[in-house]
């Protein structure tokens, strides 16, 4: 529960390990795009997601309903997570899960400045990650962005969307408000990881992250034709990309996915990376990084049994599991054939 | 753990037998093999513990796991009868 004393990655490997035997297979995918919404959610009501299912279904339904308890199946698994860990092994994987305190203040933000209902704001947190509910009902009461910046002052996040607030009254527009939550994420995200040898491989899981995330972003920019320099939505940290040679790179997908290709994680990548070079389309290239991270952290969680990397692979395959269902579920509502929804999931 | 073996190191000493008499150097045996035991059973009854807490079935084999480093311990006690 803390970053104090020593790490017990036995325990928390243990529980996790049982926790990855009761995700979704191919089987369970195959059957789910099958069904219809309603018979997804009576599926998920008789597996690991039986409590959200009952304690949501009385409000909500249908695709809204899975949606939801998709994401309070996932906060309370990894709150869990962070709550059995100790010492070193906190640090580690908090550093992870405070992508989700980043995308929720992400989320308050867009909602106060859509003047969102606080109610319809809540629906959407995944509280997943180091903010304890007094901070979220603190931010959800907030009126104004000003007041979420002060809510957040004491945060990682703080100084530097105080930097930006003085540029959004400028502008009044949100994107430096974003960059600055991701910038102190990634910035936190990296610094000061021991050198262990289970470590190290931890960082360069982090690291191909981060390279993928610089990619894909260089990528949508390129493609939406936007006349946005990618060097602007740069982040630091990787080690694949710099500032110049991504900026470069975006213009032309073959010559990123080559360069990708030749890179150091061609070798760990291998069948993902072919993959990568057949896709034609931006959808099939982000599934296509997707589905190697996906591998890549499944190797990590075999090389070193004992250590913070298969909890990080099964953090990665969870989520993995309700973009899938989420994917699924929102194809059948929009009435998609069965293949295509097939071809939107991502399966190891 | 070091300090309390210089501790019974010099009350070996003092009481006249030393390190090298058969039944100090037996005694340590079993002594350093309880150790050894007690460090594997930590690992593993916290990873066993794990296990139960996600699979109330996994609790039999939870308990052979964790009690199998105690056969070194058995192993070690051979050694009393040797000398």
């Amino acid at each position: 529960m803390s970053a104090v004393g020593s790490s017990n990655p036995e325990y928390v490997v243990a529980r996790v390990r049982a926790r990855r035997g009761s995700l979704y297979g191919d089987e369970e995918y195959r059957k789910l795009t099958r069904m219809g919404p309603a018979e997804i959610a009576r599926f998920m009501e008789e597996s690991s997601y039986g409590r959200e299912i009952n304690a949501l279904g009385s409000r909500h339904g249908g695709v809204d309903l899975i949606e939801y308890a998709l994401n309070r199946n996932l906060a309370q698994q990894f709150e869990g997570i962070l709550d059995w860990s100790e010492g070193a092994l906190y640090d580690q994987i908090a550093r992870y899960l405070r992508k989700f305190d980043a995308w929720n203040v992400k989320t308050i933000i867009r909602g106060v400045y859509t003047d969102a209902d606080q109610s319809a704001i809540e629906v959407d947190l995944i509280r997943a990650g180091e903010f304890d509910d007094r901070r979220i009902r603190r931010l959800l009461e907030a009126d104004s962005i000003d007041a979420v910046v002060d809510v957040l002052e004491d945060t990682i996040y703080g100084p530097p969307l105080r930097e930006a607030y003085a540029e959004y009254e400028e502008t009044d527009v949100l994107v430096p408000l974003e960059n600055a939550v991701d910038r102190a994420f990634y910035e936190r995200l990296l610094s000061g990881l021991g050198n262990d040898e289970p470590t190290q491989q931890y960082e360069a899981f982090l690291k191909a992250e981060v390279d993928f995330r610089n990619a894909t972003n260089a990528l949508r920019l390129a493609r939406s034709g936007a006349d946005i320099d990618p060097a602007e939505y740069f982040i630091e940290g990787g080690e694949l990309f710099t500032r110049g040679s991504l900026a470069r790179l975006a213009r032309n997908l073959e010559e990123l996915v080559e360069y990708i290709a030749d890179s150091q994680y061609a070798d760990e990548l291998g069948p993902a990376l072919r993959e990568l070079e057949e896709a034609d389309s931006l959808i099939a290239f982000e599934h296509a990084t997707d589905a190697a991270l996906l591998a890549y952290g499944d190797r990590l969680g075999t090389i070193h049994p004992v250590s913070v990397t298969p909890v990080i692979s099964y953090i990665l395959a969870k989520e993995r599991e309700v973009e899938n269902i989420r994917a699924i579920a929102r194809g059948k509502e929009a009435g998609l054939p069965v293949d295509q929804i097939e071809s939107e999931l991502v399966i190891t | 753990m070091l300090e309390a073996t210089n501790a019974l190191g010099n009350a070996v000493l003092s009481t006249g037998g030393t390190l090298t008499d058969p039944s100090a150097a037996a005694a340590l045996a079993v002594g350093l093999a309880a150790l050894g035991a007690g460090y594997a059973e930590r690992g593993i009854g916290s990873a066993a513990v794990g296990a139960m807490a996600e699979d109330d079935d996994l609790f039999v084999n939870g308990l052979i796991l964790t009690v199998l480093p105690e056969t070194i311990v058995i192993l070690a006690l051979v050694v009393v009868f040797i000398v």
